[in-house]
């Protein structure tokens, strides 16, 4: 390559560079998005290829793109489908009520009362750093139920970011914000409800979509546990009947899902925020 | 008794702990008249935040009480309200639902949504209404404030410094409002500050504290009209006075520093309460 030829690239690239900072954000990030998700395709497809060329491995060549979302495309609509994404998000939701009744007092009890917080502290840094799916031998002893089982697993992965987000968002309250509306004839109840939920909303959000990360995650792995429902189980179900091509369907259906679940929680977040941006 | 003192404060005395050598209040006795603006002024130290606070009911002190009309003070009330150095606002919340929020917690802002909108209006926020009060400047948080405490109608409105945040534009235009404020709506105003020009420039009466311990060593009137002119002979001499007293305890404070100073005042007349309901039918 001449010394003018790489002049003139170098010149192509930094002119595209400077287009493509001129354009909007948006225009940038969606441009930006596409790239992403276009590696990630390409390397699926790579890797289906790799799969389909090696004698081995070329029984799985169904993983491939091709393939999984021709499977997904006829699944879509179909009431198995529609059964096992409503199973699993009817746990996932469950769980996280739970987590949200059990998590958010416990963390306003923490941001509080510094005692609480330093009694609470080790134990609970302890607990969440156990894996929810450790607690899988126990859950099944301790429920009567699959379901309960796994519902039991979710709490486990969604209490503690939602202990530890609220009482983050309680210890950030300005005190003054309760001086001045004790001042104004507050009583405890109008309080809680027009200072310290507003004031914490935010954090607790933040905690939520921490939580539901995680659970997402561990649902899954949960519902190879003796239930007939549900992703997890369709997963299961996928491989045993060597159909890889609606497993691999399955797994894009998992993630998809997840980003709505955490696009919903990022809305939620920025809906009660409150500070300025 | 419109002109009887709204605020009797009797044998007052008030240590933080029991370890003190010194009160943080020693025997305060004071009374402080309707309608009009008290300023109580002192270093930083003289238990002048303390006393407000307690007039407040934020603070219980250890003797002595604090009479509002005929109750006695143990608990904040929307009818004897407090503004602080910070204004406090709720930053999720619009200017006028901040403004609003002593009416909701009491249950009447339904019946009474254009108080707080004329108050906004006389505030000058008019144009702000909907707005997020983060997006306010800090005068214009104040003066949503000070808005916010005077919907409930209270009828004493505690100052705790509430301008010395502020530019000194802002700070000179919200001092004579306030004091405007206060007379055309006979609201009984006590004003904290460590600033005399403040004081002089608001107050009907002065009240002098000293510290170590804290207590209450002169009291000097005002007599100027409203509004003040600071460029005027009397205004400057007025000041002068004040911070010859303050020469006078910082003398006497460097000879004894942890000693009660003789100040010759006389005790409190607080009539009783029977009295004073006697007198109100």
């Amino acid at each position: 390559m001449s010394t003018a030829q790489v002049a003139l690239r170098a010149e192509f690239f930094s002119q595209l560079s400077a287009d493509f900072k001129k354009m909007p954000l948006w225009v940038q990030s969606t441009i930006n998005s596409v790239i992403g998700m276009s590696i990630l395709l390409l390397m699926w497809w790579i890797g289906g290829i790799l799969i389909a060329s090696n004698p081995d491995t070329e029984a799985f060549a169904d993983f491939a793109p091709g393939p999984a979302l021709a499977a997904l495309w006829s699944l879509i609509g179909t009431e198995f489908l529609n059964e096992t994404i409503i199973s699993s998000l009817e746990r996932i939701l469950v769980g996280l009520f739970w987590g949200i009744v059990i998590g958010v007092p416990l963390g306003v009890m923490m941001g509080y009362f510094l005692a609480v917080r330093q009694i609470a502290n080790m134990p609970f840094q302890f607990l969440r750093m156990i894996s929810p799916l450790a607690w899988m031998p126990i859950a099944v002893l301790a429920f009567e139920t699959w379901d309960g089982a796994i519902i039991f697993l979710i709490v486990m992965a969604t209490v503690w970011p939602i202990v530890f987000g609220t009482a983050h968002g309680v210890q950030r309250i300005d005190p003054n914000w309760f001086r001045v509306a004790r001042n104004l004839g507050a009583d405890g109840f109008q309080m809680l409800r027009r200072v310290i939920m507003p004031a914490i909303a935010q954090d607790v959000f933040a905690g939520i979509r921490l939580a539901v990360g995680v659970a997402w995650v561990v649902l899954v792995p949960a519902e190879y546990l003796g239930v007939t429902s549900g992703l997890g189980y369709a997963i299961n179900d996928a491989r045993d009947t060597l159909d890889y091509a609606t497993l691999a369907a399955m797994v894009v259906v998992i993630g998809v899902i997840g980003y709505l679940l955490d696009a919903i929680a990022v809305f939620l977040i920025k809906r009660y925020s409150w500070h300025a941006s | 008794m419109s002109n009887a003192s709204p605020i009797w404060i009797s044998d007052l005395t008030h240590y933080y702990n029991r370890q003190q050598s010194m009160p943080t209040l020693d025997d305060i006795n004071l009374s402080i008249p309707q309608g009009q603006l008290t300023a109580l002024i002192g270093r930083s130290g003289c238990g002048k935040s303390t006393l407000l606070q307690m007039v407040a009911g934020l603070l219980i002190p250890t003797e002595g009480a604090i009479r509002i009309r005929a109750h006695t003070v143990t608990k904040p009330s929307a009818k004897w309200n407090m503004m602080f150095q910070k204004p406090s606002l709720y930053p999720w919340m619009t200017v006028r639902e901040n403004a609003a929020l002593g009416l909701v917690f009491a249950g009447t802002y339904n019946q009474k949504k254009d108080r707080v909108e004329e108050l906004l209006d006389m505030v000058g926020l008019s144009e702000h209404k909907d707005k997020n009060v983060q997006a306010l400047s800090g005068g214009q948080q104040q003066r949503v404030a000070l808005a916010r405490s005077l919907a409930t109608e209270p009828e004493v409105l505690l100052l705790d410094e509430p301008f010395s945040a502020l530019d000194a534009f802002t700070r000179t235009a919200l001092q004579t409002e306030v004091a405007q404020i206060c007379h055309d709506q006979n609201i009984t105003m006590v004003l904290v500050t460590h600033d005399i020009e403040e004081a002089v420039a608001m107050a009907d009466q002065v009240v002098i504290m000293s510290h170590n311990p804290g207590q209450i060593v002169g009291e000097k009137s005002i007599p100027l009209a409203y509004p003040r002119d600071r460029n005027s002979a009397e205004f400057a001499e007025l000041k002068d006075e004040l911070f010859a007293e303050f020469e006078t305890i910082d003398k006497a404070k460097q000879d004894k520093p942890f000693e009660r100073l003789e100040v010759v005042r006389p005790k409190s007349t607080a009539p009783s309460v029977e009295k004073m309901l006697q007198q109100a039918s």
